[in-house]
């Protein structure tokens, strides 16, 4: 192989290189100037998302070869889902930097770390290579235990970083068996014989029919459903998630039940949807039983998913635990997407979600107050009027993740929805839409406590910052503009989808 | 010479061998070394197939994987010695704070 084919290109890999100059920026700042104020470092890290986003904007509509020898791809699931990421890095920024303050924990690492995860996320969506996914996964998941486990004084917050570590090395080993025995599967002999972890390559020799083993590779695709399962937390792969999501700081919840879900979705998709989907529409018939086989797996999946998530989110006491079994039930939702081969379903729903889940979140740390003790679902009866600005956006994040029509979480809904009909998932849908009805109940549970009852407890309305009260406008905003102006969202996707089918009628 | 299958039946049995320690073991340590025991199998499955196969692309990915677990145990064991400070236990049994 010559050098000129390897295709190296620093301007298709520059957001990621963007968001991780930004996080060694930060660490050396820190270090050097002994300890660089919280503003100063939450400020690098706004820089660093918003550096990258204008990457990600500059690199619309450039899809070529891959790069890099085939490890990175620029195509329209990239630069999608490279949007969510970097979305949800601002978001978590601007609602950490006040949080961060009241806490008196060390700000340098904490937004280091947070960006290192953000490069990892988008290399998980730009990998073109099993080996790429499983080196981004890994920079994801490393830096996440470090910030679960963040408040080191905790015990909440020490036992949340210990059960992530573990669990998430558990579901990783899984993924790793995956790939060895996919790679072994896409060996082909002949003039050039050479097994692959290339997704492209992939792709072809299952559409040609090409394969050393489909049953090693059908074991591998189900190792590796196994281990996705585990990252989007989807049931019965679930049983971390609420720990994890109760016990880290809120702030690094919320970005995991939004950001490190969207990084899995992305390769969920990539390997799924744009490799296994696209080529067994061509291949053998033993093929196309692979892929049914998967198929119904992952509708099974989604079905108990969202069902363990709503039924049991119905009994939880604490605020922060429903929240992580509502995100268990969203995950179910967000697996139809994938069941109908939808990936753009799947990016939108993510977006959407990422925006009133983290506002919502952004609510509960102002309430929580220092040290994460006011979490408890009695902490919020009789606040609503003491304190309406928080209890009223609040509302609105709670009735966009139930679904209410003319908000974000209502369109992401339909559009999964909608797919999932379209490809012939009838009862998955009905099921979903009584889901749907069930989780009315525990979101509309908290809105009646804010408003209807008796105040408990002596509270004092907590005081907005500037960064907060920034992000929570910005996430109210974008509830309504995603809910009532879907269009040009939807026109970017579908543009994508078109360009998409090109790459992979090619 | 040894044939593929049998590399690949130990692979799969320490595999097996790492998850069932880490779903029947109580302390943390013994849980992480199962882990790394998960992915040493794998390890071993991908130089196997790489070795057979003549293709170097499987070899070069356990160096990296090797990498990313050394990195991954010097974040776990940091993450293993803060709960023993504030727990003083690393029985995973204890570990029950959170619950419902």
């Amino acid at each position: 192989m010559d050098t000129s084919s390897l295709g190296i290109s620093y301007h298709a890999i520059l957001p990621e290189l963007i968001t991780a100059t930004a996080a060694i920026a930060i660490m050396v700042g820190d270090a050097v100037a002994r300890k660089i104020s919280r503003r100063t470092a939450g400020l690098l890290a706004l820089a660093g998302c918003a550096g990258a986003a204008v990457a990600v904007f500059s690199l619309w509509g450039e899809t070529g070869p891959a790069f890099y020898g085939g490890m990175i791809i620029n195509d329209p699931l990239r630069l999608s889902f490279a949007i969510v990421f970097l979305a949800v890095s601002t978001l978590t920024v601007l609602i950490s930097i006040r949080w961060i303050e009241d806490e008196g924990l060390p700000a340098g690492e904490y937004f280091a770390l947070l960006m290192f995860a953000t490069t990892g996320m988008l290399l998980m969506a730009s990998a073109n290579d099993l080996v790429m996914i499983f080196l981004g996964l890994e920079i994801t998941s490393i830096s996440t235990y470090v910030l679960c486990g963040y408040r080191r004084q905790d015990i909440r917050s020490n036992e949340s970083a210990v059960k992530y570590f573990i669990l998430g090395s558990f579901s990783t080993a899984f993924l790793l068996y995956g790939i060895a025995l996919i790679y072994g599967a896409c060996y082909i002999s002949g003039a050039h014989p050479a097994a692959t972890t290339n997704l492209q390559l992939i792709r072809e020799r299952i559409a040609d029919g090409a394969l050393f083993s489909p049953r090693m590779l059908m074991a591998g695709a189900a190792m590796m459903i196994v281990g996705f399962g585990f990252k989007v937390a989807t049931a019965p792969f679930h049983i971390w998630s609420p720990d994890v999501y109760q016990g880290a700081p809120t702030p690094v919840t919320a970005f995991l039940s939004t950001g490190s879900k969207a990084a899995a979705f992305a390769s969920f998709s990539r390997v799924f949807i744009l490799t296994f989907a696209a080529a067994s529409v061509m291949g053998s018939p033993e093929l196309r039983e692979l892929q049914s086989a998967w198929t119904g797996v992952l509708a099974v999946m989604a079905i108990l998913t969202m069902t363990i998530g709503n039924l049991v989110a119905i009994v939880q006491t604490n605020i922060k635990r429903m929240l992580a079994y509502s995100s268990i039930a969203h995950a179910g939702y967000a697996l139809m997407g994938i069941v109908a081969r939808d990936w753009q379903a799947v990016a939108f729903y993510m977006i959407g979600y990422a925006v009133i889940n983290i506002g919502a979140f952004a609510v509960i740390e102002a309430i929580a107050r220092r040290g994460d003790i006011r979490t408890s679902l009695s902490d919020y009866s009789g606040i609503g009027f003491r304190s309406l600005g928080l209890a009223s956006v609040l509302s609105l994040f709670l009735l966009s993740l139930a679904g209410i029509p003319a908000t974000a979480g209502f369109v992401g809904k339909l559009l999964v929805f909608k797919s999932a009909w379209g490809a012939g998932f009838h009862m998955l849908v009905v099921i979903a839409v009584i889901n749907s009805a069930v989780s009315w109940y525990y979101y509309l549970r908290v809105i009646v406590l804010m408003f209807f009852s008796e105040p408990a407890a002596e509270f004092n309305p907590p005081s907005l910052t500037k960064s907060l009260g920034v992000a929570l406008v910005i996430m109210a905003i974008a509830t309504f503009y995603l809910g009532l102006l879907p269009g040009r969202a939807l026109a970017l996707l579908e543009n994508a989808k078109n360009q998409a089918t090109m790459i992979v009628a090619k | 010479m040894v044939p593929l299958s049998w590399y690949l039946i130990l692979s799969a049995a320490l595999f097996t061998i790492g998850a069932v320690g880490v779903i029947v073991k109580r302390n943390v340590i013994a849980i992480f070394l199962c882990i790394e025991l998960m992915l040493n199998g794998a390890n071993l499955a991908l130089v196997a197939l790489s070795g057979f196969f003549g293709d170097i692309g499987g070899q070069l990915f356990v160096f990296i994987v090797m990498t990313v677990a050394a990195a991954e145990a010097a974040v776990g064991l940091a993450i293993i010695i803060s709960i023993f400070r504030t727990r003083e236990s690393l029985n995973v049994d204890d570990a029950d704070t959170m619950k419902l």
